[in-house]
């Protein structure tokens, strides 16, 4: 329901955005199906990041048994995502991660780690 | 078009309403932002550090008692020889280094309208944001003679790390063989739910080795086991068959400890080594503050987003003492203290915080000492309803297992050097 009422926003937008080309749109970005402003995603992409740290280290810089994901390949990191939330990855605790999480998030959190050096 | 847009100053309380008034400064001071943390646990630590990460021109001082850190997550641990206390001491020295103004005190009052704290030592800081996380304070004038019979030294909680274990450790050494070991607990919430059934099970683990003819009597205020049930009932069976025995809606109301019984609603039980874990409530600060605002009077409510109270406004609670439907962990503390921090930063810099904030939920328990499982949830806050949602999919393992005992090792490491290092 929400998410149809986004997407259709979105499309308005985009729609809107051909049609009026001059005008200056105001950039938004999704979140559970919600528009944002880019400066709500960027929160909540930092934010839900720190939530991995716990288990993969501080910036996802491991020293310990459970893996790092600082500096892993950004396309990697999505594709074990989808993998841990269809079962076709062995986990212990991620395919319940994976699961309250949704493909734009797996994409923002790829980003995130990626980036750390 | 209009876009979607949520009602910013409805997260953002009444404490918000004021300070953007006061932009640009932000400061009740004038000066920079000032949060004050009361507590350097897992919530309050975390929350302090991560607003000097995230924006080092808020300034912040933490308040707490302790020199050091003393961990409960591992404490059980201990208990079951599979560490010493030296492991669950760690240092407040890295703290400093991130540009946290640390204060070895205790808050003792906050005067909520000036909007300064009061400290043990005659301190008076003043605060433009206050972020309280005291942990728990025990109700134990809900058990008759336990106050008596603690300060004879007879009878621990445990539930704070610290002299506790260090107590309950070496009465646990001294017992002999063929002793009765009464472990209480109260039903939720309340402090680490599985906390209990680590421990009957690493104690056992102990008993097993070098003193095979003892027994574990749980009186357990609550239904069942209730977190990780099938997990532990199936450890038991297999590495300690015999010595657990959990006796569910057994609520402890009295100790004797000269005559070493414990009685609850419907039994008196004669043991050597008593610990009773009582029911609890949000620490003694919140009190103070006005902020144990649920009906019962015992937790803190706070607004899912910043985690400001919606009693108090400007005043902030973190991990155990938060009224909700989160566990009382201190990985849910050191999440709600990053997503407090954060939505702290987009405040102070005039931005509307994260509306979607997400929890997630782990906390590993061993059953041996070489095997652990984990419980693992995602919650989601839906700003409809207010409240945090638990997704589907999540839940505890059925079984323990050495590759969960190797991640529960790497969950302390990490989760120190995260609220800590
Ligand atoms: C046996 C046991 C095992 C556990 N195992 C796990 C586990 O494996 N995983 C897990 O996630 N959780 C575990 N927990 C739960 C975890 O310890 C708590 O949920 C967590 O510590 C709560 O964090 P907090 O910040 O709310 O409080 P705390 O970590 O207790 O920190 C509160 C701090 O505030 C300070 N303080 C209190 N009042 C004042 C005041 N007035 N002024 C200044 N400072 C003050 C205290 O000294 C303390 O340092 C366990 C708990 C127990 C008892
Ligand atoms: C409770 C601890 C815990 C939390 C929290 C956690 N993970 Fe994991 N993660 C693990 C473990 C353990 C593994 C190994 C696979 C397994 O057993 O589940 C893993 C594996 C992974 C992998 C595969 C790494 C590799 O090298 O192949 C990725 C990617 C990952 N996690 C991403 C995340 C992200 C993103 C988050 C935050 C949203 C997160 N994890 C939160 C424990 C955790």
């Amino acid at each position: 329901m929400k998410k149809q009422k986004a997407v259709v926003a979105a499309a308005l937008w985009l729609a809107t955005g051909i049609a009026g080309a001059a005008e200056t749109a105001a950039p938004v970005c999704l979140i559970a199906g919600w528009e944002n402003p880019p400066s709500v995603c960027a929160a909540h992409t930092k934010s839900i990041a720190a939530t991995c740290f716990i288990c993969h280290g501080p910036n996802g810089k491991s020293s310990a048994a459970i893996p790092g994901l600082a500096g892993q390949d950004k396309a990697y990191l999505i594709a074990a995502m989808k993998e841990y939330r269809e079962g076709k990855r062995e986990s212990t605790v991620m395919k319940k991660y994976a699961l309250g999480y949704d493909d734009s998030e797996y994409e923002s959190l790829a980003e995130f780690f990626a980036a750390i050096k | 078009m209009t876009l979607h847009r949520r009602d910013f100053l409805k997260y953002a309380g009444a404490g918000l309403a004021a300070s953007l008034l006061a932009k640009p400064a932000f400061s009740a001071t004038g000066g920079q932002p000032h949060v004050v943390v009361v507590g350097a646990g897992f919530g309050g630590a975390t929350c302090a550090k991560y607003l000097r990460i995230w924006d080092p021109n808020i300034q912040v001082t933490l308040i707490e008692p302790n020199d050091k850190f003393y961990s409960c997550p591992m404490s059980n641990w201990v208990l079951g020889g599979l560490r010493t206390m030296d492991d669950l001491i760690k240092s407040y020295d890295h703290l400093p280094g991130y540009g946290i103004k640390m204060v070895r005190d205790s808050a003792i009052g906050v005067d909520t309208d000036q909007r300064v704290v009061a400290t043990q030592n005659g301190g008076k800081i003043a605060y433009d944001r206050l972020v309280l996380a005291p942990g728990v304070e025990f109700m134990t004038d809900l058990i008759e003679g336990y106050d008596a019979a603690e300060a004879a030294g007879k009878v621990t909680h445990g539930y704070k790390a610290g002299p506790q274990i260090v107590l309950l450790r070496k009465q646990l050494e001294a017992m002999p063989d063929g002793g009765v070991f009464v472990i209480a607990s109260p039903p939720p919430p309340g402090r680490c739910v599985s906390g209990p059934y680590e421990r009957a099970s690493l104690v056992a683990h102990y008993f097993k080795q070098h003193k095979p003819k003892s027994k574990i009597i749980m009186l357990d205020g609550h239904f069942a086991v209730v977190s990780k049930g099938p997990m532990f009932k199936a450890a038991w069976k297999k590495f300690y068959p015999g010595m657990i025995d959990h006796r569910p809606y057994n609520l402890v109301t009295k100790v004797d400890h000269a005559s070493m019984v414990v009685t609850s609603e419907f039994e008196d039980v004669k043991a050597d080594v008593i610990n009773i874990i009582p029911k609890q409530r949000a620490g003694a600060i919140c009190g103070q503050a006005g902020v144990r605002a649920d009906t019962a009077g015992v937790w803190c409510p706070v607004n899912g987003v910043t985690y400001e109270s919606p009693k108090v406004p400007f005043v902030h609670v973190l991990g155990d003492s938060v009224a909700s439907n989160m566990p009382k962990s201190a990985h849910v503390s050191n999440n709600q203290a990053k997503i407090c921090a954060a939505a702290l930063v987009e405040l102070f810099n005039g931005r509307e915080p994260d509306p979607y904030p997400v929890i997630g939920s782990t906390s590993y328990s061993a059953t041996s000492d070489h095997t652990s499982g984990p419980i693992a949830v995602v919650m989601r806050y839906n700003p409809d309803k207010e409240a945090y949602i638990r997704q589907p999919g999540g839940g505890a393992s059925l079984e323990s297992d050495e590759v969960n005992f190797e991640y529960n090792k790497a969950w302390f490491e990490h989760i120190w050097a995260d609220t800590l290092g």
